[in-house]
């Protein structure tokens, strides 16, 4: 009886999931499996041409692609260490006994909560007239110049705005790890003598490899798949210099109106991606300890 | 455990077949859609009531500037008729790119705008046929928009652009070729004002002013075809290297156009702070707001190549929706031509969006000082064409943006290099 009552909820709670998850993700996706073998303009009028893997040849020798998926990957090595240093830094700071503490965690997850759209208009009126302003005024022009007319500069003020939206979510989780590590251990460490950096590469640390696992995926996907950031703040410009992975497909797909080809690159992307999320997190997992 | 894995399957099977059913029933009222369309066609024009409220239509288009009083046009209309009109927001840079989503997801508006030239052709398969429409036959000869040979498209209004001067700091005179425009820039510059200013949006830095070079050829179209074989290069063509040169004098005389946007490119001139700027008459719009300078503005063509002729041409065209249902189309049609006949509408054109219309049953009324040089040059016949409407499809934001902005932020960058840039740029994008 309760057997049958336990399949009952069982169908009830995943069916819905499970219609969605197929209408939504997996039946689209493999859509865009087929439509990857294709050369097409995107309007449902002009012929959908078979061309093979033509459009996975053509990709590898596209210049900006490739120059793109470099970008990419500079952004996201310093985005994830800058986030995770930042929100770690972050936490280790709200969870000491501060007065200030509750108001501080509440202000470094204020950015969070604004959409990567507007913040990237804000900081694109920083970058651009703000820091001009202070160059202008200051006459450290060195420092305080537009950062996204630079390629290099550009790419440094993605990292600083993604960083900024970033590290206050890594925080509040670095915050759950760090509270569930007992208090008697650290005192138990204090007495017997460990200092502050002791306790914490030996103690936190290890037991905070779960919170490592989860901030790393995170960051990890979160700054391979940018694009609301990318698009606000820089529109991949100086000269295509910011243009990240999920921009050039954009761009492949509405700019150039070259729909198989952009397709046959955002596959390329997905196994990207889930290659190297998947294998951090097999690598993390692996040095989480128990307690 | 069997068990589980059985209810499992069967409940995959139970959503995947949901789903083929929610795809397929949808597809199917697709189908039954189309053929309704094509076939009541004919029914609904015999079926035309003066009185009958028409369908709710939408209206999508490209311009901005118009998007608020467009609203308030629609919303004159169904006073005045009782129709309902949905205008959706304008959306700029990204029109094309919504406007296709939305065309393909079969949600398309059943009025919208396009350019000419390849962006048409693009949607040749959603433009309907007017040619039988009462105000097909008022456009202006050869403004209209063809597919076939078939009326498709009414155009917007006439625009035309170039040299947008301030009187008190240049007078026309001084710039009449490639070596007395460069000489001016240097004048202005030593008097302590930006003398020329092109801004950062695609268009305005580099898909207008490189028109002049294409223009200046016997046959542009036909150089645009060679170009895109690649039988011809920019930096082999004599008018695109003096072009150059004057590109490299108002990057080496004027503030960095990589460093203004529109808006500001247009306050700094109206406050006096730059001579000039690589406008159109839609700009009147914004210099407005900074005091009246109908006495102190006016518009001098490029003058490359001692070229006196501004670039007028169409921008966008009305079109309706041929995959909209018939009676849509059909309330879309009243719409325009209400637009187009009506007082309320004529007037809404004219002294509202202020556009030179390009409608023989419409007089230009009061135009700006902008659009009266325009207006002038069009009727004198003194106009060059606009070539980059030939262009290939999205080459201008795609390809030709991305060389400029590298052009005006790399310092050391000569016009040659430039064109060479240009060309790469061209080649890849013709593929």
């Amino acid at each position: 009886m309760s057997k049958k009552k336990d399949k009952a909820w069982f169908a009830l709670f995943t069916v819905p999931l499970l219609f969605v998850f197929t209408t939504v993700v997996i039946i689209p996706f493999i859509i865009g499996i087929v439509y990857s073998f294709v050369k097409w303009d995107g309007i449902p009028a002009n012929p959908k041409v078979f061309v093979g893997f033509n459009n996975y040849v053509q990709l590898f020798q596209d210049d900006r692609f490739l120059a793109s998926a470099w970008n990419t990957v500079e952004f996201t090595v310093i985005a994830l260490i800058a986030v995770n240093l930042l929100g770690l830094i972050l936490s280790l700071f709200v969870t000491s006994k501060l007065k200030v503490s509750n108001a501080a965690r509440t202000m470094f997850f204020m950015p969070n909560l604004i959409g990567g759209l507007i913040l990237g208009y804000i900081w694109q009126f920083i970058f651009t007239d703000a820091l001009s302003y202070i160059g202008d005024k200051t006459g450290l022009h060195s420092i305080f110049f537009n950062w996204l007319l630079n390629p290099q500069a550009a790419l440094m003020a993605m990292v600083i705005v993604f960083t900024w939206q970033m590290a206050g979510y890594t925080m509040i989780i670095y915050i759950a790890g760090i509270q569930g590590i007992p208090d008697e251990m650290m005192e138990a460490a204090k007495v017997d003598g460990a200092n502050l950096w002791h306790r914490l590469t030996k103690i936190v640390f290890p037991l905070l490899m779960p919170s490592f696992t989860i901030c790393l995926f995170l960051t990890l996907s979160g700054a391979f798949k940018i694009f609301d950031v990318n698009l606000s703040l820089t529109k991949g410009g100086p000269n295509n210099a910011t243009e990240m992975f999920a921009m050039n497909i954009y761009n492949e797909i509405f700019g150039y109106s070259h729909y198989g080809l952009g397709q046959a690159k955002a596959i390329v992307f997905f196994l990207v991606v889930a290659a190297i999320t998947l294998t951090q997190v097999i690598i993390t997992k692996k040095r989480e300890v128990q307690m | 455990m069997k068990k589980v894995k059985k209810v499992f399957g069967l409940v995959t099977a139970a959503a995947l077949f949901a789903a083929v059913v929610g795809c397929g029933s949808s597809n199917n009222s697709d189908s039954s859609n189309s053929p309704s369309a094509s076939g009541s066609a004919p029914a609904s024009a015999s079926a035309s009531a003066p009185a009958e409220k028409l369908k709710k239509i939408t209206i999508f288009q490209s311009k901005v500037e118009i998007a608020d009083s467009l609203e308030a046009a629609a919303k004159k209309y169904t006073e005045e008729t009782g129709n309902e009109v949905e205008v959706w927001g304008a959306a700029g840079d990204a029109y094309m790119t919504q406007l296709q989503a939305k065309l393909t997801s079969n949600q398309g508006p059943s009025l919208f705008s396009v350019g000419a030239g390849p962006e048409a052709d693009k949607f040749k398969s959603y433009l309907a046929d007017m040619s039988n429409e009462p105000y097909a036959a008022n456009i202006a000869p050869n403004m209209e928009l063809k597919e076939d040979g078939k009326t498709v498209g009414v155009p917007y209004g006439v625009e035309g652009f170039g040299m947008v001067y301030n009187k008190k700091l240049v007078d026309q005179a001084n710039m009449k070729d490639a070596d007395s425009f460069i000489k001016t820039l240097q004048d202005l510059k030593g008097k302590g004002v930006n003398p020329f200013s092109l801004s950062q949006e695609a268009y305005f830095l580099i898909g207008h002013i490189i028109n002049a070079p294409f223009a200046a050829q016997p046959d542009p179209q036909a150089f645009i075809e060679k170009l895109n074989k690649g039988e011809v290069k920019m930096a082999d063509t004599k008018e695109f290297q003096e072009w150059a040169k004057m590109m490299e004098a108002i990057k080496a005389t004027s503030k960095n156009p990589m460093e203004v946007k529109y808006d500001t490119q247009m306050g700094d001139f109206g406050t006096g702070k730059t001579a000039i700027v690589n406008q159109g008459n839609w700009s009147y719009g914004m210099l407005k707001d900074f005091g009246d300078m109908s006495n102190d503005v006016g518009m001098a063509p490029f003058p490359l190549g001692g070229n006196d002729k501004l670039a007028v041409g169409v921008a966008s065209y009305w079109v309706i929706n041929s995959k909209a249902d018939a009676d849509e189309q059909k309330a879309a049609s009243a719409f325009l031509n209400w637009l187009l006949t009506s007082e309320t509408g004529k007037n809404t054109i004219v002294n509202e969006w202020k556009f030179i219309p390009a409608m023989t049953n419409i007089e230009a009324a009061d135009l700006d000082p902008l659009s009266k040089d325009v207006f002038e040059a069009t009727k004198s016949g003194q106009t060059v064409p606009w070539a980059f409407i030939y262009f290939p499809q999205g080459i201008i934001v795609n390809d030709l943006a991305p060389a400029a902005q590298e052009f005006f932020l790399k310092k050391d960058m000569t016009g040659a290099q430039f064109l060479q840039k240009l060309d790469a740029a061209w080649a890849k994008a013709a593929k």
